[in-house]
């Protein structure tokens, strides 16, 4: 594995709206756990997204494990999220099918073995503590039990980087901390993590490094 | 492989399902439009056939001179056959010339031969077109090339050349009006299609956007959308083909020996939806995914 994990050089972008980022620049390591912190609309999930190549810079470079921004072609971008694991405010799971699917559907939609599919998805269940409720629908659990549903279907294909887009900000501060403990566990096991949040509070309280991004810059 | 196919397979019947009610309209409407695209092709086959009909029996009718005697008649035979284009030549003598006249006119046919003493009918050659050359070009190729021989006076050839451009004036313009049709009829069933395959992909964005983050390729993310509108294709050119089947075995009564319906055109119906389906998923899929 590179020594660097995450490299963003000089990145510029703009949206049409006139939104985006000016000369952004972070590095991470292999194992790093990085906040990255700004208020809304300040370009973290922007960030993120550059990161996971769903946008791309006009200037500058996005470099991910051995995937340059400049060079990777489109269909080499199932290839580089499938290191990643990504997980979002909204948890983003299908209404339609339940807890142990929902998980499942990372490896079924990559091609999975079925029978490493149910091995993988019951260890990723079992790791965010959801393997009694495998045969849930989305809409039986709570907030805080989707947002760890996601972040089994996130870490299930065991990535070298997780991506969490403000993964707290919708839940009560006792199940954020939950969430929190989770991804601390995750990050002791070796998973890098670089997670977008508005949430001061929860920051201050942690001894993590800490990345600050303002109207698109950022500011170590 | 297996487990990719099935779930492939696995989420194209869920989209299908999910997407039931708009499906089920497209699929009849296909089945609409190849129910008219079927019967504006056997409309046209049997006008092919019937003009085919007219024209097979379109013969130039060539009169020889009284000078000319058996052999050099003979070899003129010879020499037409070998005309590109010809399939037979029949020589009408006089006496038989005399016989076809009095079998047209029955009446006071005698008489006319009887005042005149002499039979004034020419020998002829009736000159039958090979097939391909039955046609206003075929014909005219071959009243040049009769006309070109010594023995042979350019105004002692008749055939219905008028005819011909007429039928053939008429048969270019029903060819059009039925590609026009069948092509207004395609591109509709297509839209409807398409459109369909665009509702499903609204239906399934959330879908759509976890398989991509997660890292699906192309072939996961569209094939079940192709899939779909395969399905969609194939029934609603199955149902047309059923549907049409059972409206000429109704009409079968009236319409036997007049109208031939080959099956092949039951197959080429369901065909067609397969392409339409095709088609209508990858235009949904190039202009929404």
């Amino acid at each position: 594995m590179p020594a660097t994990l995450v490299k963003l050089h000089n990145v510029r972008m703009r949206y049409a709206n006139g939104d985006g980022l000016d000369h952004v620049n972070l590095e991470m390591a292999p194992g790093d756990f990085v906040y990255l912190v700004g208020p809304t609309g300040a370009g973290k999930s922007t960030v993120l997204k550059m990161i996971y190549m769903q946008e791309f810079p006009n200037e500058g470079y996005v470099l991910v494990d051995n995937y340059n921004s400049m060079y990777i072609k489109n269909k080499e971008i199932p290839h580089l999220r499938r290191k990643l694991g990504i997980i979002f405010q909204d948890f983003k799971l299908l209404e339609d099918r339940d807890v142990f699917e929902n998980v499942a559907f990372a490896l079924r939609v990559i091609g999975t073995r079925r029978r490493d599919i149910k091995k993988k998805t019951l260890r990723a269940l079992a790791e965010v503590g959801l393997s009694h409720k495998s045969r849930k629908m989305p809409h039986e659990l709570s907030g805080g039990e989707q947002q760890r549903v996601a972040i089994a279907r996130a870490i299930v294909n065991d990535p070298i980087l997780l991506l969490a887009d403000e993964p707290t900000g919708n839940l009560d501060p006792k199940t954020a901390v939950e969430i929190m403990n989770i991804l601390e566990k995750l990050h002791a096991r070796g998973t890098a993590i670089l997670m977008a949040t508005h949430n001061y509070e929860l920051v201050n309280s942690s001894t993590r490094r800490l990345v600050s991004i303002k109207h698109g810059r950022t500011l170590n | 492989m297996i487990n990719s196919l099935f779930f492939v397979l696995k989420e194209a019947a869920a989209g299908l399902v999910r997407a039931r009610f708009a499906g089920f309209v497209a699929t009849v409407t296909v089945a609409i439009s190849l129910v008219l695209i079927g019967i504006f092709l056997i409309i046209t086959v049997n006008l092919g056939r019937f003009a085919d009909n007219l024209r097979s029996r379109v013969e130039l009718e060539v009169f020889l001179d009284d000078s000319l005697d058996e052999i050099r008649i003979q070899e003129l035979a010879e020499k037409i056959k070998r005309f590109e284009g010809v399939a037979e030549v029949t020589f009408i003598s006089k006496e038989m010339a005399v016989y076809e006249y009095q079998s047209l006119f029955k009446e006071k046919q005698q008489d006319y031969f009887e005042v005149l003493g002499y039979n004034p009918l020419p020998a002829s050659f009736r000159v039958k077109l090979a097939e391909g050359y039955r046609n206003f070009a075929g014909a005219e190729n071959l009243f040049k090339h009769l006309s070109a021989m010594s023995e042979i006076d350019e105004e002692d050839i008749v055939y219905r050349r008028e005819f011909l451009v007429t039928l053939e004036k008429y048969m270019k313009v029903a060819l059009a009006a039925d590609f026009v049709v069948g092509v207004i009829l395609c591109l509709s069933a297509l839209l409807l299609v398409s459109n369909n395959i665009r509702l499903i992909i609204l239906t399934r964005e959330k879908i759509i956007e976890t398989m991509k983050l997660v890292g699906a390729t192309r072939f996961f993310v569209r094939m079940p959308l192709y899939i779909q509108g395969v399905i969609e294709g194939v029934l609603g050119g199955a149902l047309a083909a059923l549907f049409l089947y059972a409206l000429i075995k109704l009409a079968e009564f009236e319409i036997a020996g007049y109208i031939v319906v080959d099956w092949r055109i039951y197959l080429m119906l369901v065909n067609l939806g397969l392409l339409l389906g095709l088609a209508g998923s990858f235009s949904a899929i190039r202009r929404y995914l």
